[in-house]
């Protein structure tokens, strides 16, 4: 069940989506054998703390997260979970954040090159410092100078990870697009908030928090599918998908590979069992490959 | 770290709207050690698994303690004898117990009663004379089962033993494990620096990945109840930084 994206073969179409899956050493072997490959917990140039708990807050058939990207830096990616990666079978993508359009760059600057480091997979979901702390990923103009600003640094492969929390979507996937990106992922976490009763405030210490789980499933399928219809590079479907044949739904609605999250806190096995699924399932319809599987995918 | 179906195969009520539930997990049950915990998930439960310590091993069976303080803990208490359960564990590091201590007082408040049992098992095999001090608001929420060289009963309303907290109720000893809310175990740390206690957060994963269980440290930073913790060395935490008590969610 391999599938070709951007350039880079990946032996199955089922990836472990950021911030869900660690630096990949966490976890249980249990779900290796199944990765197409995993994109890294979100990274900056310099350590992050992270923000005050309570940081989760569950929702109906969701569960909201502000973490604030917690991390070691770059510099103890490197030193610390690099070297391990290289010893996988299967590649790593390193999920870039930064304030600036230049910190990205400079992120993969440093990281190009790196063995264990197989791609990038931009995160244009953080406020942009220098126009007051609006999301790049919100605007066009920002969100294709910050791809630019990656891609100029490195001959990796280049994905960018959409937000869903704008008007269309396919106006940031064509500017990406045409500012290198050699896939896309669709899409983030949407934004969203959950109060306590007990003590009439917000439940996440941060106020609001990304929505991730089923819940914004029948969304992120709908977005992933406008993203696609929008460009003629690779989308990685993600959001909620906790089955096979979740994943399924992205494949036909013209994704090329998914990416499973929050399933894995519930089902250690999502990740294996999403790819066997698949399995059994173009088996089941008689098909030898993941391209013979029939995609909807009108064109805009 | 091993996940295994099993299903609820027993369930004792041992104070007021308290119960232990019992489950198969032969594996878990041989390796867990006092402390640690299993991340428990059912198929039309909410979306997260939800954690609880380990209470008490018996032969292949584990148990736990449980209150429906939410809609995952009434729905877990609400399911019948046999219903499949999803159990991820053991978690977490334990209380980490190890010869030196001559005595050890286990202190926990209400549902705080949760590791404390192994954590008696455990300091016994190594010939320390255990204290097991419980509190709670009143007689009728004391857990009843107790392990214990000495007991000591604290109650909010003095209605049974001490009238106040189980930490002003304990004696001094060697070591001191302590569980409970988290103003309880601030009070513990003023009292005992160095007690080892085990810390109550909301989890995502139970497995390191979310980073959503943050404990903020003394020290700056935060970390992980369920890696590093969920026992902590008293002093080590910043307690006006941990949420004090929390507030379980109730889903619609």
């Amino acid at each position: 069940m391999s599938v070709a994206i951007g350039g880079l073969t990946l032996r199955g179409p089922v990836l472990a989506a950021s911030g869900t899956f660690g630096y990949g050493t966490e976890v249980p072997l249990l779900q290796r054998r199944a990765l197409g490959g995993m994109v890294s917990k979100g990274i900056f140039l310099r350590p992050r703390e992270g923000t005050p708990p309570p940081r989760i807050a569950e929702t109906p058939s969701g569960m909201l997260n502000a973490i604030g990207l917690q991390g070691p830096g770059v510099e103890g990616l490197i030193r610390d979970y690099a070297p391990r990666w290289a010893e996988w079978d299967f590649p790593v993508f390193v999920n870039i954040n930064g304030e600036t359009a230049a910190e990205y760059g400079e992120l993969a600057a440093r990281l190009d090159g790196v063995p264990g480091v197989s791609g990038f997979e931009i995160n244009i979901s953080c406020p942009n410092v220098e126009q007051g702390g609006l999301y790049f990923g919100n605007d066009p103009r920002a969100a294709s100078a910050v791809t630019e600003a990656v891609r100029r640094r490195t001959k990796l492969p280049v994905w960018v990870k959409l937000t869903p929390m704008v008007t269309d979507i396919g106006v940031i996937a064509r500017a990406v697009e045409a500012a290198g990106a050699d896939a896309l992922c669709a899409i983030n976490t949407f934004v969203g908030m959950s109060i306590d009763l007990n003590a009439y405030r917000p439940r996440l210490s941060f106020r609001t928090g990304g929505l991730s789980g089923p819940a914004i499933r029948p969304l992120a399928l709908h977005l992933a599918h406008q993203a696609a219809r929008a460009v003629r590079i690779p989308v990685i479907g993600v959001g909620g998908i906790e089955r096979a044949e979740d994943a399924l739904e992205f494949l036909v609605a013209g994704c090329s590979a998914v990416q499973v999250g929050t399933a894995t806190f519930v089902n250690p096995r999502a990740i294996a069992e999403v790819h066997d699924g698949i399995a059994a399932f173009l088996s089941s319809k008689g098909m030898a490959e993941l391209s013979d599987l029939p995609r909807y995918l009108p064109r805009d | 770290m091993f996940l295994v179906e099993t299903g609820i195969i027993a369930k004792r009520e041992v104070a007021r709207d308290m119960f232990v539930i019992s489950m198969e997990a032969p594996e878990i049950a041989a390796s867990v050690r006092a402390g640690q915990f299993v991340n428990l998930g059912w198929s039309r439960g909410p979306l997260l698994r939800r954690p609880f310590s380990v209470y008490r091993v018996d032969g292949d069976r584990i148990e736990i303690v449980l209150k429906a303080v939410g809609e995952g803990t009434a729905q877990l208490l609400a399911t019948s004898l046999g219903d499949r359960l999803s159990c991820l564990g053991p978690l977490g590091h334990g209380f980490g117990i190890s010869t030196g201590p001559k005595s050890v007082a286990l202190i926990s408040g209400g549902l705080g009663v949760a590791p404390m049992p192994l954590a008696a098992r455990e300091a016994r095999s190594l010939g320390i004379r255990v204290s097991w001090i419980h509190g709670a608001r009143s007689a009728d929420d004391l857990c009843s089962e107790t392990d214990g060289d000495e007991v000591v009963w604290a109650t909010d309303d003095g209605s049974r033993g001490f009238r106040g907290t189980a930490v002003a109720a304990a004696p001094d000893t060697d070591l001191v494990l302590a569980c409970g809310p988290n103003r309880m175990l601030a009070a513990v740390a003023d009292r005992w620096p160095d007690a080892l206690v085990a810390v109550e957060t909301y989890m995502g994963c139970g497995t390191g990945v979310c980073l959503g269980c943050a404990v903020p440290l003394k020290r700056g930073g935060y970390d992980r109840a369920c890696k590093e913790g969920p026992v902590y060395r008293a002093a080590d935490v910043d307690w006006a930084s941990l949420p004090s008590h929390l507030h379980y969610a109730v889903m619609p």
